[in-house]
């Protein structure tokens, strides 16, 4: 069953002229793209590909040299789609002088959202993006990473179908990216859809269901990202609770098979996740320092195989307690 | 339109044909603009989609400019506000406060006429701080939005381009209308307090009339202390009540305490310094020497030709008709006021004004009763009565109302009675003063006309700052200003009613050092200047009918002068002729912002 088609592209061409009419760019060569509902989205390419180009012409910031760019069906001038969408931009163009309540209270206001609704969107929206704190502090004195954040919050004022984002990593750090992507994973978790373009290609990977690549104002590649990104020549088991004689009788059955064994070993876990768990780590207990593992003061030598099984064990008790982190909300780190 | 502030028309009968000529201008623009703008997509991407396109965007301006929401317009008139408080517009508040005070220290209570000096310099203040915190505001703001891009995150919501103009209009309407009220308010203050006054009056300034007659024993006259350069003449009867003469055209209260040897003699605060009367107009027409019907007199030469003359002690007459005069508006008779000219060929007796004559004449009847002979007052207002009860030149008593007005309608006549003296008058110079206005009342409506003024800078700053940057905006905003305030004189230009040609056969002119009236050299050069003037011309026309005319909305009196100035009522048909013609302009210009504006690529 292909679900509704959101956002839709044909033909979109742009080109910059200047003064004169003459041409000076070709940001977009007829570009035919397709997002469908419940789906995230990325554009993907290089500084310059129109990736941020293909945003605004959706958004109506940009008109078409030729082309039709269309949201919800609709041509992407019309004002009445904007109902539906929330737009994070690259700087969050947000008025200065306002604080963080003032801003949304306008924007809820721009929507025509009711005197109650507003409020209570507004203080949950607040919360939910983390500056609860700081929300009687005028714009002008956030970092950059808490404008994001507020940016973030206007664009889902009004509980938007489709969420456009451009480059919503971009200057943040691993913290702050670990929390824009499970925010951008858990708003897809609730029925949303969500283009954003980026040209960071791991937070596009760990994020996205289809990708676009965008080189020169041309589409070079489209599709979803496990199906372009398959290996498929090799196979990728994870099995837990393995003996060495276990490992060695899979051994045996890939060479029986015909098979080659490419590698056989302990997964990594990526340094962001050690990291991300690190810091929430010192968030929850600060104070406490690093200390080495300590080795076991046992009498008993230590057999190269004694000390294998050791790291073994301690590595997957990292592994588990990963996977459980990953699976519980935040902030709710189980206690060893 | 009407030709002068006395030939007002009533309003139901200026409505109809104003509305009936605004719509058609408005639609001429409006058709301009839809054609200019077909043929610019055209140029782009032919005609078929230059119409498809044109009428896309005719159906959506439709719906645009129909719903708009006042809860969205509501909320950007509320940051348009918060951002002008931010820009600590009241600072010129600030401003506004230390003119005041250097004035105060300036202005001479004692000069001839200080309410009008007050009232000027405080109408004129007000209102060129307003126009250019007005211009200042609007012409800047959009350009700084759309620059930082603050204006994408308001436009990628379902905001109509129609409720952003129309929000940022009345946001800075608000926030001029507080200024306004506020400097209003200290503005009267400063006139009220800068005109009052007093004077001391003492038994040893009073001494008892000379030669009283019996029916006034014990009668004293005096005069009062000098204050503000100027003295009042007192005369005080037996049963002590008093009566101050007008000086410098104000007089005071006099209150009498005690008796005897300790008699204490109190003056009260002024009193006819800030007026607003409302005057009666008639309709002038003139009799020449030899007693024959001319519109206007003759010239003496002066260039301003405002007034024409009469010659005196001959048949040469300026008749004023006034139509509507009812008993019951009038009972004690007309109270009639005049400021006519005097233009002396000799000498005279220099010391006394010129005699001139007042006659009530019936227009139907013919018949002419000779009311008064006064000498004539140069250069201020001459206060004249017609008594109810009028001695007919066969020695009867006639009524005023009986035998001299019919219909309403009632002639009087002025004539020169010194012989090679003139009189000089125009249609608002003598009128009938029916009532006085409250002066608070006409202040105020001064202020509205300020305030429409302020309302129309807006406007086409925040239409100008649709399309253009913000310096550029200011400077199209203070154009359509000053065009608009000389629209006159462009029009007269336009129409090659100005002597020395249009402006590149000016630029001639002034370069080859020639005057206005003198003849080019014929050859390609000035028939080349000539031809382009021709078109300039055209487009001078224009802008001419299009600007509106600012200099209406300060209200000014037949001779140009502030009407609050004065002391004249504004008429509440002029008011409302004012708000109509602003209102009538606002239209159109968040019509063309919203246009402009929706046109607009926004991102760079």
């Amino acid at each position: 069953m292909q679900s509704e088609v959101v956002v839709e592209t044909r033909s979109l061409t742009k080109v910059y002229r200047d003064f004169w009419g003459r041409q000076k760019v070709r940001a977009l060569k007829a570009l035919d793209l397709e997002v469908r509902r419940g789906e995230i989205f990325g554009l993907l390419g290089p500084n310059g590909s129109g990736k941020t180009t293909t945003i605004k012409l959706l958004l109506g910031l940009l008109f078409p040299t030729s082309g039709e760019p269309l949201v919800f069906g609709r041509p992407a001038t019309d004002v009445r789609k904007n109902e539906r969408i929330g737009y994070l931009a690259e700087e969050s163009y947000l008025y200065k002088f306002l604080n963080a309540v003032e801003t949304l209270d306008f924007y809820g206001r721009l929507f025509n959202l009711p005197k109650p609704v507003r409020r209570q969107r507004t203080h949950d929206l607040i919360e939910q993006v983390g500056l609860g704190w700081a929300k009687q502090r005028q714009l002008k004195e956030y970092s950059k990473g808490m404008t994001r954040r507020i940016g973030l919050a206007q664009a889902l004022i009004n509980d938007p179908e489709l969420l456009l984002l451009d480059e919503p990593t971009a200057g943040l750090d691993p913290i702050g990216i670990r929390e824009m992507k499970d925010m951008i994973l858990s708003l897809r978790d609730e029925g949303k859809t969500i283009l954003m373009c980026s040209h960071r290609l791991d937070d596009v990977q760990d994020v996205c269901d289809r990708i676009a690549i965008l080189h020169q104002g041309e589409l070079k590649e489209m599709g979803r990202v496990d199906s372009l990104l398959k290996v498929r020549e090799v196979t990728e088991i994870h099995a837990t609770g393995l003996s060495d004689a276990a490992r060695e009788e899979i051994k045996q059955v890939i060479e029986r098979h015909n098979g080659e064994l490419v590698s056989l070993g302990n997964p990594t876990a990526t340094l962001e996740e050690l990291f991300v768990k690190i810091i929430r780590e010192s968030e929850a207990h600060p104070g406490r320092r690093f200390r080495a593992t300590p080795e076991p003061e046992t009498a008993e030598p230590e057999t190269p195989e004694h000390q294998m099984l050791e790291r073994q064990m301690l590595e997957r008790q990292v592994l588990e307690r990963q996977v459980l982190e990953r699976q519980m909300p935040e902030h709710q780190t189980p206690e060893h | 339109m009407y030709t002068s502030l006395t030939d007002v028309p009533p309003l139901s009968q200026w409505l109809a044909w104003a509305l009936f000529s605004w719509l058609l201008v408005v639609l001429c623009l409006a058709a301009a603009g839809v054609l200019i703008g077909w043929l610019v997509a055209t140029l782009r991407g032919g005609p078929v989609s230059a119409t498809r396109a044109t009428l896309r965007a005719l159906a959506d301006a439709a719906l645009d400019l129909t719903h708009i929401s006042p809860r969205r317009t509501a909320a950007l008139t509320g940051l348009t506000i918060k951002e002008s408080i931010r820009r600590r517009v009241v600072v010129v508040f600030a401003v506004f406060v230390l003119i005041l005070l250097f004035a105060g220290w300036f202005l001479d209570p004692g000069s001839t006429d200080p309410a009008r000096l007050y009232l000027s310099v405080v109408l004129t203040t007000t209102s060129y701080l307003m126009l250019l915190l007005a211009l200042f505001l609007s012409a800047l703001s959009l350009p700084a939005d759309i620059k930082n891009r603050t204006l994408h995150t308001v436009v990628t919501k379902p905001v109509r381009r129609s409720e952003i103009v129309l929000g940022r209009i009345l946001g800075f309407a608000a926030v001029g209308t507080c200024l306004l009220a506020v400097m209003g308010v200290i503005s009267y203050a400063f006139v009220v307090r800068g005109l009052t006054h007093t004077h001391e009056l003492t038994t040893a300034d009073l001494q008892p009339v000379e030669g009283a007659a019996a029916d006034r024993p014990h009668a004293l006259e005096g005069r009062t202390s000098q204050v503000h350069r100027h003295r009042h003449k007192v005369t005080v009867n037996s049963s002590g009540v008093g009566r101050v003469e007008t000086e410098q055209g104000h007089w005071h209260e006099l209150s009498t305490q005690g008796s005897g040897d300790r008699v204490t003699y109190r003056l009260g605060p002024p009193q006819g310094m800030l007026l607003a009367r409302v005057p009666i107009y008639g309709k002038l027409r003139f009799k020449n020497s030899t007693g024959q019907d001319l519109e206007k007199g003759i010239s003496v030469g002066d260039e301003w030709t405002y007034r024409s003359y009469i010659e005196g002690a001959t048949l040469a007459s300026a008749i004023w008709t006034f139509s509507g005069i009812r008993e019951k508006d009038f009972p004690e008779g007309l109270p009639v006021e005049l400021t006519i000219e005097v233009f002396r060929t000799h000498k005279g007796e220099i010391e006394k004004g010129v005699p001139g004559s007042l006659s009530v004449r019936n227009p139907r009847s013919g018949r002419m009763v000779e009311v008064r002979l006064f000498p004539a007052k140069k250069f201020a207002t001459d206060v004249q009565f017609i008594p109810r009860v009028l001695e007919t030149p066969e020695g009867r008593k006639g009524d005023l109302f009986q035998d001299m007005v019919s219909d309403g309608q009632v002639e009087i006549w002025l004539r020169c009675a010194a012989a090679q003296q003139y009189f000089g008058a125009a249609q608002a110079d003598l009128y009938l003063r029916a009532r006085d206005a409250p002066f608070w009342l006409n202040f105020a409506k001064s202020y509205l006309g300020i305030w429409l003024q302020m309302l129309l800078v807006i406007g086409f700053g925040v239409m100008f700052s649709t399309f253009l940057s913000g310096p550029i905006a200011m400077l199209a905003t203070a154009g359509a200003l000053l065009g608009g305030m000389y629209s006159e004189f462009l029009g007269e230009l336009a129409h090659h009613k100005v002597i020395g040609g249009g402006p590149v056969e000016s630029m001639i002119r002034m370069v080859g050092q020639q005057n206005v009236v003198s003849e080019l050299e014929p050859g390609l050069r000035t028939t080349a200047a000539q031809m382009t003037d021709k078109v300039l011309e055209v487009g001078l026309g224009v802008v001419s009918a299009i600007l509106p005319d600012f200099g209406r909305f300060s209200f000014p009196d037949p001779e140009g002068r502030l009407a609050v100035a004065t002391g004249f009522d504004i008429a509440p048909d002029v008011l409302i002729q004012c708000v109509l013609h602003a209102l009538g302009f606002m239209v159109p210009l968040v019509v063309a912002g919203y246009f402009f504006l929706k046109k607009r690529e926004l991102s760079q």
